[in-house]
């Protein structure tokens, strides 16, 4: 990884329950992962409202990532479910102002799956990266016709 | 009352409709009124003046229309100069409203090529530049009241025309719109005060806080656009497969749109509490799929059209958080502490 190469900045919100405890255990299995990603805490995928994620791209986020457990798996019986609504909605809105698809994802990853996480990471990290920074340019924006 | 103690009053509309402006006209009796306590020395729309006749100043002007073109924001600014209130008034000076849309589209480049159509080179007429985008008026210069809404309804609209214009001249007739009001803008009101700056004249809650419908089990089947199927059952138009955004508006119209089964359409701008609109009627509307399933969610998804138009449809340029542009008014901070009570 040169000097010079883009740095993206992933937001991810883990949920306590499954993909929290999934990084915890990729990082103590010593897995290899791009350090690009910002993890917070959250106790449930469903309380990531959409404002956070929005806002999150407008403090400079180049890619947001939500993780929770797997449908049916939910701590709190259907909170990832809520999750699961918001997320084609938002990522309609999302591209309409400019934010290209890859940049949000949704993912179930349970806390025995640390594998998964560390190659979701890599992933998204990679495929920002070739996006480039993202910036607030109107002429992204894909607008849905009627 | 004397002549000399008649309030200068200014009217204006930048690149918008002029109903802010007939709103005005349309007080009804009360308009007449206005004539008792300001003397309209600048209104190019009613009375045809020129731009000299600001020359000595004003003390309240209303300013409504958004900033598109450079002639715009020249108007801002000399309106600012020669005024001591500088009033936002509407969707389109307070939060961009319907123009700031076009920014969606790329821009500059459509009236350019409207201008071209088919005309020759000596009869096309000479536009001024457009701005590289959409702007609302507190962007430009600094704004001391707002009074939202597309266009601002007539109590509302009343109610700051007599706080500002016809200060403490008739306190009781200013009940029925206090009761809308935040309490601090109510109570300097009514003691003939100006209301503090920066004050907007609309409710503090959401839309949903004044609308009488019955709010049910939330439950979001097909989505519906308000010609397609509407049945008045009086229940939550929501809930009805209807996008109504009452629940990110900021209130003070009193439902008056969802009382006779109109979906709200967002034109008070959000409401004080919301982060951003379009996230808010996201949460709003995904919560109401009755689904499990990512793949019948997503197909649900597929039936709505154009979010971005419809949840910002007044506020793209001020409040929608990824695309607006922050205020710019340091520069101009003129005019606001002489006039202060």
């Amino acid at each position: 990884m040169s000097e010079q190469e883009f740095q993206p900045k992933i937001v991810a919100f883990l949920c306590n329950w499954c993909t929290y405890v999934a990084a915890d255990a990729a990082g103590v299995s010593r897995f290899i992962q791009k350090p690009n990603v910002r993890a917070i805490r959250v106790n449930c995928s469903g309380m990531v409202d959409p404002s956070y994620i929005v806002k999150a791209f407008a403090s400079g986020a180049d890619g947001v990532l939500i993780g929770g457990c797997h449908p049916g798996d939910c701590h709190y019986i259907s909170g990832n479910i809520k999750a699961m609504r918001r997320a084609p909605l938002l990522k309609k809105l999302l591209t309409e102002l400019g934010v290209e698809d890859q940049r949000f994802r949704l993912r179930w990853i349970a806390a025995s799956e640390p594998s998964h996480f560390q190659k979701t990471v890599n992933e998204m990290t990679e495929e920002v990266r070739k996006l480039g920074p993202f910036t607030r340019k109107k002429k992204n924006a894909k607008r849905s016709a009627a | 009352m004397r002549a000399e103690q008649k309030k200068k009053l200014a009217v204006y509309t930048a690149t918008g409709c002029r109903a802010c402006e007939q709103g005005i006209l349309d007080l009804n009796y009360q308009v007449s009124e206005i004539g008792r306590f300001a003397d309209p020395v600048f209104w190019p729309y009613v009375l045809g003046t020129p731009w000299e006749a600001l020359q000595d100043g004003v003390d309240v002007a209303l300013f409504s229309g958004a900033i598109r073109t450079e002639a715009d924001r020249q108007a801002a600014l000399k309106l600012r100069e020669k005024s001591q209130l500088m009033v936002a008034v509407g969707a389109c000076a307070a939060f961009g409203g319907l123009p700031g849309l076009a920014d969606l589209g790329g821009g500059a480049e459509a009236p350019a090529a409207a201008a071209a159509g088919g005309a020759a080179e000596e009869d096309k007429p000479t536009l001024p530049g457009i701005e590289p985008q959409t702007l609302c008026l507190s962007q430009v210069v600094k704004v001391d009241y707002v009074v939202p809404g597309c266009p601002p309804t007539q109590n509302l609209l009343w109610a700051a025309v007599l706080a500002l214009v016809c200060r403490g001249e008739s306190p009781a007739r200013l009940s029925y719109a206090a009761a809308r009001l935040p309490e601090p803008v109510a109570e300097a009101m009514a003691s003939g005060m100006l209301p503090p700056r920066g004050t907007t004249f609309a409710g503090e809650k959401a839309v949903c806080g004044s609308c009488s419908r019955v709010k049910e089990e939330k439950k979001f089947g097909t989505v519906k656009r308000p010609y397609q199927e509407y049945q008045e059952t009086g229940r939550c138009l929501l809930e009805q497969g209807l996008i109504c955004q009452g629940v990110a508006t900021q209130e003070g119209c009193g439902g008056i749109c969802t009382g006779v089964g109109v979906p709200c359409r967002g034109c008070f701008g959000k409401a004080p509490a919301i982060f951003d609109p379009g996230t808010k009627m996201v949460s709003a509307i995904s919560s109401t799929f009755d689904s499990k399933d990512a793949k019948e969610i997503s197909g649900l998804v597929d039936n709505f059209v154009d979010l971005a138009g419809t949840f910002y449809r007044y506020s793209l340029p001020a409040q929608c958080s990824l695309l607006a542009t922050p205020d710019q008014s340091s520069e101009t901070d003129k005019g606001c502490d002489r006039c202060r009570g």
